[in-house]
């Protein structure tokens, strides 16, 4: 055993070994990248199973049809008739339906303010009270009066009166009801959401006088097409990239696609060939939506509040009519109402690629852990480097040696300089200016965060462009007002490397728990920053690694990836200013605090110009 | 040091800044307070400041405060905050009050820094002392830890028990023992830990006697002292018998740290353990880690006689990690104390490794207790996981603390051997 130790200790000792870490980190960014275009293949992919026994989905005879034709056709007539008019006097016209019902109703103001903007509306609820329960547990059903995209959500709202007159009439239900309607898809069901847990804010959001029991699903409807429809579209993507409990999304898959016999489409892969390149596309169109965050539908606000929920979008042309969506909704309620606990067997963690294949945490978190390690990985060497010297440096040694002398560095080192192997002994690290400017690089963060979740809608596009601007000068002036005042050393600029990628290492393994897809979209974007370093004798490489660290600065990418989707870059920062505001959404965050920061030291590093030599250090 | 005009400005300028950023965080975010006091990291069961604000109010309408098991804290805390205008209306008292806390420990780590203790005790000179960091830096350091601030704005009162763990030392040092044993009473009665750290306690102010009328025995002079901590703690007893009218704070109080009757999760590394355990067993492992966390005193306090402050400083840490109750307050008074061992930190060889793991645990920490907690996919296996990891950084710079002041005590006794490598087997 002491001579394995020795032999560790001598090979730390080696040279070579601290060639090795770039190369290190470069494996695992590309075993990482590699590693998710594994996942979609046979072997790396699983099938869906549905793991909580109570739910028992598609087991049950639904009944839903036949005279309830008529009753939803009554209902689409009264709803078509609102089309245009106010919140109130739908909601007016709504509550005086759901008390035909006799359920109980009652409804909701909500205002928010976001870049200037000013939301408001009312949602309106009604709350069926189960025959057999006792008011602990409620499923909600939701219809938002417009969709996502902004649509009249004509059958939907039908539908769900439709279905609480049909609920109504059963005695089987062991949880309470709740049907909710809200004027949009977004702000109505945060509001009603944080109200229903007593989280909102009394000021902007109205609390809710009537309530029922712990909410332990939920299901959107969101059917604004005219037609018939040949298949249904599962959207699960919750706020911040949760997502609801897998036994949910594969229950709706069973009943919709094995009882009722129609297809079922996820990330709006309205064809799906099972192949690899569409399992691919599936995964990655998943990914990138639990990277951005965003909300999709009126079922995100359920998901961060641990009710697992999806919305249903019918699609396409076929013959699966109104009822057949109506039997879906009533096969997994019946499913949600078995229920004895929460859902919890299944996973909270998992990739999509087709309706009954996916790849769970353990399979997929390696490559964002990978991604994050190599930035680790650099911190680490480049932290022991810093505190080996520099081959001249060694020759000085000898050369004071043999003269005799000592050195002043020596007796910073304290007593050990002076020993045959120098190489491995520690130099003193002058960790205050990399830590103060490390530190000041994350506080400045602040900055754009505030400035892009406060400003007005009017202004964000040109304080955009001043703010790109001024981040591509930043480097420079940073660089060249350090350089005068502080002359860093080689040594200074390797530990400022340390402590930025270490940081970045820190939040994205953090956030990899939490949003592995963010987490491996910025690390992805951010891996160049590992290999970045001084370049003091070779001006070419310079201006190339600052065009480089431009093309993937965060301002870039977002103007990038606004323009591949054909948005303005004002409408995507009062998207994201919306998102912060209503329903706390931290993209903004990670992409200014976590990524901006690590990119500014980057660039500094790489317009660096080191004193000459190892740095003195100058006091004791 | 430099001027001592200069220093005294720098040093209340400090201390205002210090003041200024709590103070605004108090007030810009009204909800961080709040949203502070109810992270487990910061709020035990035993420290907690809403569960003082339960007690206050019992105490408050006549009720015995421990009715309801909720407070588990010294009695007289109660008089003290009741003394303060109502929390509810007046915040500002009780935000003005631990940020004198924080300023007073502060100032006590100032005068520990300045009296060149770390360096150099009554026994042991280190080669190595000049190299040391001033009582402003260090001061600024403990001021402007994020654990600190983060203590300071969730408010639990271990703050006070780390005052007065200070404040026992800078007694210590400037040769007033008497002074030493009640500070120590304080700090043991508020939290009944620190009653471990008498022995090196009585042993630095032994040798830091002053020499007019100094006791040449120690067994008289610990005697002497014991006395003292008995009868200011029996006096202390007294008044919250007085105050509460019965006996039951002691089950209530110390009886909770003893038995860990109440099993909340923490960062330290009880929770889990006795949450998994059968009852049958309750008892004997109760006693083998109270047995444990007391046995690293004798031992320490023998084998580092000549640095009695050392043996403290050890003993913060350990206290740190293996205590029934611990929290990041325990975790940043004891890197504060770390920090007056500037001297010794060339020879440490993990302070990369300890600081990594222990912002990675920072941030790993309230993530995996979110996953857990609120967001529902995770569990208590995440949360306990980190807790472990966070306990092995910390024990890694106790064993490496240790190594280094042993290693600098070692090359002054074997001056031949400076700078040669070691071999740990």
């Amino acid at each position: 055993m002491p001579r394995l130790i020795s032999g560790a200790l001598r090979l730390r000792r080696d040279p070579r070994i601290l060639k090795l870490p770039p190369y290190l980190s470069l494996l695992c960014i590309l075993v990482g990248a590699v590693w998710l275009f594994l996942l979609p293949l046979q072997e790396y992919s699983r099938r869906t199973y549905i793991s909580e026994n109570a739910l028992l989905p598609g087991q049950v005879h639904t009944y839903f049809g036949g005279s309830d034709q008529h009753v939803f056709r009554a209902y689409k007539h009264e709803v078509n008739a609102l089309a245009g008019k106010t919140n109130i006097e739908i909601n007016t016209e709504l509550e005086s339906i759901a008390k035909g019902l006799g359920l109980k109703v009652s409804r909701q103001n909500f205002t928010y303010t976001s870049a200037g903007h000013v939301y408001t509306g009312e949602n309106l609820y009604a709350i069926l009270q189960a025959p057999r329960g006792d008011a602990t547990e409620a499923i909600v059903l939701v219809a938002a009066w417009k969709n996502a995209k902004g649509e009249l959500n004509r059958n939907g709202v039908p539908l769900l009166f439709t279905l609480a007159r049909y609920f109504k009439r059963w005695s089987l239900w062991s949880k309470d009801i709740i049907f909710l309607v809200t004027p949009d898809s977004i702000a109505g069901p945060q509001a009603w959401v944080d109200a229903y847990h007593d989280a909102h804010d009394s000021a902007r959001v109205d609390s809710l006088p009537l309530k029922s029991g712990a909410l332990q699903g939920a299901i959107a409807i969101d059917y604004a097409q005219e037609s018939r429809f040949e298949s249904v579209h599962i959207v699960y993507d919750g706020i911040n990239g949760q997502l609801p409990n897998l036994d949910l999304i594969n229950s709706i898959n069973n009943i919709a696609g094995g009882q009722m016999g129609m297809g079922v489409a996820l990330q709006e892969m309205w064809r799906h060939n099972d192949q690899y390149p569409d399992r691919l596309r599936t995964m990655l169109r998943g990914m990138l939506k639990q990277g951005l965050g965003l909300a999709s539908g009126p079922h995100s606000s359920f998901i961060p509040y641990h009710v697992d929920a999806v919305t249903l979008q019918p699609f396409g042309e076929g013959w699966q009519d109104e009822m057949a969506m109506g039997r879906v909704v009533e096969g997994t309620f019946r499913s949600l109402n078995n229920l004895l606990e929460h859902l919890h067997q299944s996973f909270f963690f998992y990739l999509l690629m087709q309706r009954e294949r996916f790849v769970s945490i353990g399979t997929y978190l390696p490559s964002a852990m990978l991604v994050a390690a190599n930035f680790t990985i650099m911190a680490i060497a480049l932290w022991i480097k810093s505190g080996q010297r520099e081959r001249g440096d060694d020759k000085q040694d000898k050369d004071g040696k043999a003269e005799g002398e000592g050195e002043a560095e020596g007796k910073e080192a304290g007593k050990e300089v002076g020993e045959p192997s120098s190489a491995s002994v520690a130099v003193e690290r002058e960790i205050f200016l990399p830590l103060g400017f490390v530190t000041a690089c994350q506080f400045l963060a602040f900055l754009p965060l505030y400035l892009f979740n406060h400003a007005p809608d009017s202004l964000l596009t040109p304080l955009f462009t001043i703010f790109a601007i001024l981040n591509t000068l930043l480097p420079h002036v940073i660089s060249s007002f350090l350089t005068a005042y502080y002359t860093p050393t080689t040594q200074q600029y390797q530990l400022t490397k340390s402590f930025s990628l270490l940081l970045l290492g820190m939040f994205l393994s953090s956030l990899a728990t939490l949003n592995f897809s963010l987490s491996l979209l910025v690390g992805l974007l951010a891996s160049p920053l590992t290999f970045m370093r001084p370049w003091p004798s070779s001006p070419a490489m310079r201006i190339a690694c600052t065009v480089l660290l431009n093309a993937i600065a965060p301002t870039a990418v977002l103007v990038a990836s606004a323009a591949y989707w054909q948005v303005g870059v004002g409408e995507v920062l009062r998207e994201a200013a919306f998102a912060w505001d209503v329903y706390g959404m931290y993209s903004p965050v990670v992409v200014w605090c976590v990524w901006w920061p690590a990119w500014v030291a980057g660039s500094v590093i790489v317009l660096g110009r080191p004193a000459e030599g190892r740095g003195k250090v100058k006091t004791a | 040091m430099n001027g001592g005009k200069a220093t005294l400005g720098r040093t209340a300028g400090l201390y205002l800044g210090a003041a200024v950023l709590r103070l605004a965080l108090f007030t810009l975010f009204p909800g961080l307070p709040d949203l502070l006091t109810g992270r487990v990291e910061i709020s035990t069961p035993v420290t907690s400041f809403k569960r003082l604000q339960e007690g206050l109010f019992l105490y408050n309408h006549n009720v015995s405060p421990y009715d309801g098991g909720v407070y588990h804290q010294a009695p007289l805390l109660l008089p003290l905050f009741a003394l303060l205008p109502s929390f509810a209306a007046l915040p500002v008292f009780t935000y003005l009050l631990y940020i004198a806390v924080d300023l007073l420990s502060a100032h006590a780590l100032f005068q520990i820094a300045e009296s060149g203790e770390p360096g150099a005790s009554a026994l042991y000179t280190s080669p190595r002392r000049d190299k040391r960091w001033s009582g402003f830096v260090i001061a600024a350091l403990f001021l402007f830890s994020p654990f600190t601030i983060a203590t300071c704005i969730g408010r639990p009162t271990s703050v006070f028990t780390a005052c007065a763990i200070l404040h026992a030392v800078v007694k210590a040092i400037s040769g007033a023992p008497v002074g030493a044993m009640v500070a120590l009473s304080f700090a043991a009665y508020l939290s009944m830990y620190p009653l471990l750290l008498l022995p090196p306690l009585l042993l630095l102010s032994y040798d830091r006697q002053l020499p007019g009328r100094a006791t040449k025995s120690l067994a008289q002079f610990a005697a002497t002292n014991i006395g003292v901590v008995a009868s200011v703690l029996g006096m202390l007893f007294s008044m919250s018998f007085l105050i509460t009218g019965s006996w039951e704070f002691l089950p209530s109080t110390y009886g909770v740290q003893l038995t860990l009757s109440d099993l909340a999760p923490n960062v330290g590394l009880w929770w889990y353990f006795f949450v998994e355990m059968f009852d049958s067993f309750r008892s004997f492992f109760l006693a083998v880690f109270w047995l444990h966390l007391s046995a690293y005193v004798g031992a320490l306090t023998v084998r580092i006689r000549r640095q009695p402050l050392v043996v403290l400083t050890l003993l913060l840490g350990i206290f740190a990690i293996f205590k029934p109750y611990p929290s990041i307050s325990d975790m940043s008074l004891f890197l504060a104390t770390v920090s007056l061992y500037r001297h010794v930190f060339p020879l440490m060889r993990y302070t990369f490794l300890v600081a990594s793991i222990i912002m990675y645990t920072t941030f790993l920490g309230p993530a995996f207790y979110h996953l857990w907690i609120y967001a529902g996919s995770g569990n208590a296996n995440f949360f306990y996981a980190i807790t472990l990891v966070w306990g092995l950084g910390l024990s890694l710079l106790v064993c490496d603390l240790t190594f280094a002041v042993l290693r600098d005590e070692w090359e002054v006794e074997r001056p031949e051997m400076v700078g040669k490598e070691i071999r740990q087997i």
